[in-house]
């Protein structure tokens, strides 16, 4: 095999695994799959919109650590959690020029109830 | 006749071939900064290969695909004649070039993968932001350039000037990437 041919063959290779990440961008759209969780109501769009990207859409953990399950057992009084997202901690950044007392408050009460 | 005639469409098209390959580079950008924005971050690690994690693939593949980028800059300059080492320009230069692109291209694509998917369009702060913007226009930019080498006739300064866009994006890329989490995280194991 000629090196012009070699490259040729990694060029379509580099194609098709590129078209299947495209693909898997759309096949893997979660849409709301956090299981046994609740789908509605402010605290879950203040989460969806702020936390998912870090602790997961359901809370599994990810770029940032689990919360379903453990939060309670971390904070056992949900005003050391409010602290927390107001005030941030380590790489947790601070969300008090972002969300409203109330929208914290939402927030918290939805990850301690809803995320199992 | 026939020469008097064919000037002008030549002319003529040239703006078309370029405005075409941009827009299909603005779509690419756009496209990406869209899904990003309309997306819900899963805040999942789809994979981490033979890494402990998926933050330390992204920052070393990030890391190898600049090193690659740097090497077809060097190639290209070459190419150009603007360097003179090797003295006499091996027969493969043009496909060395490719490939390192090509392989550049494939490290980035695992790379934004996951940050779209995982993380999406953010602008919590201004690194944030820049990197979220850099990495739209990155492959919108990259389209350009691929679309450019495979188009005949377009200006002989196209090249440079795109190819070394895409390389000075690259580097912004990293810079509020990887070099960030050096800096806040340290060196970052396998």
């Amino acid at each position: 095999m000629t090196f012009k041919r070699f490259v040729n063959v990694i060029e379509i290779v580099t194609l098709v695994v590129a078209l299947g990440f495209v693909v898997a961008l759309f096949a893997n759209e979660p849409g709301g799959r956090a299981g046994g969780t609740a789908k509605s109501g402010p605290g879950y769009d203040v989460y969806l919109a702020n936390c998912a990207r870090c602790h997961g859409q359901g809370g599994q953990g990810g770029v940032g650590p689990k919360l379903a399950g453990v939060v309670t057992r971390d904070f056992p009084d949900a005003r050391e959690e409010i602290a927390v997202v107001r005030d941030g901690r380590a790489s947790m950044p601070s969300f008090k020029n972002d969300l409203s007392a109330t929208q914290i408050q939402d927030v918290v009460a939805y990850t301690r109830t809803q995320l199992k | 006749m026939t020469a008097s005639t064919a000037g002008p469409v030549t002319r003529a098209s040239v703006p078309v071939k370029l405005l075409a390959i941009v827009l299909a580079g603005a779509a690419v950008s756009i496209a990406l900064g869209v899904y990003g924005r309309v997306h819900d971050p899963t805040g999942e690690k789809p994979y981490t290969l033979f890494f402990s994690d998926t933050i330390n693939l992204k920052v070393w593949f990030a890391s190898a695909a600049l090193f690659l980028a740097a090497i077809q800059v060097l190639l290209a300059l070459r190419l150009y004649d603007k360097i003179h080492i090797p003295r006499t320009a091996p027969p493969w230069l043009g496909d060395a070039h490719r490939l390192t692109g090509i392989v550049t291209f494939g490290l980035t694509v695992p790379v934004a993968y996951q940050c779209l998917w995982a993380l999406g369009f953010q602008s919590t702060d201004g690194r944030v932001l820049l990197h979220s913007l850099l990495g739209c226009f990155f492959f919108g930019a990259f389209t350009i350039k691929v679309l450019s080498v495979r188009t005949h006739g377009l200006p002989n300064w196209l090249l440079p000037v795109v190819g070394g866009t895409v390389f000075a994006t690259l580097v912004l890329i990293w810079t509020t990437s990887a070099v960030w989490f050096w800096r806040e995280f340290g060196f970052p194991s396998f």
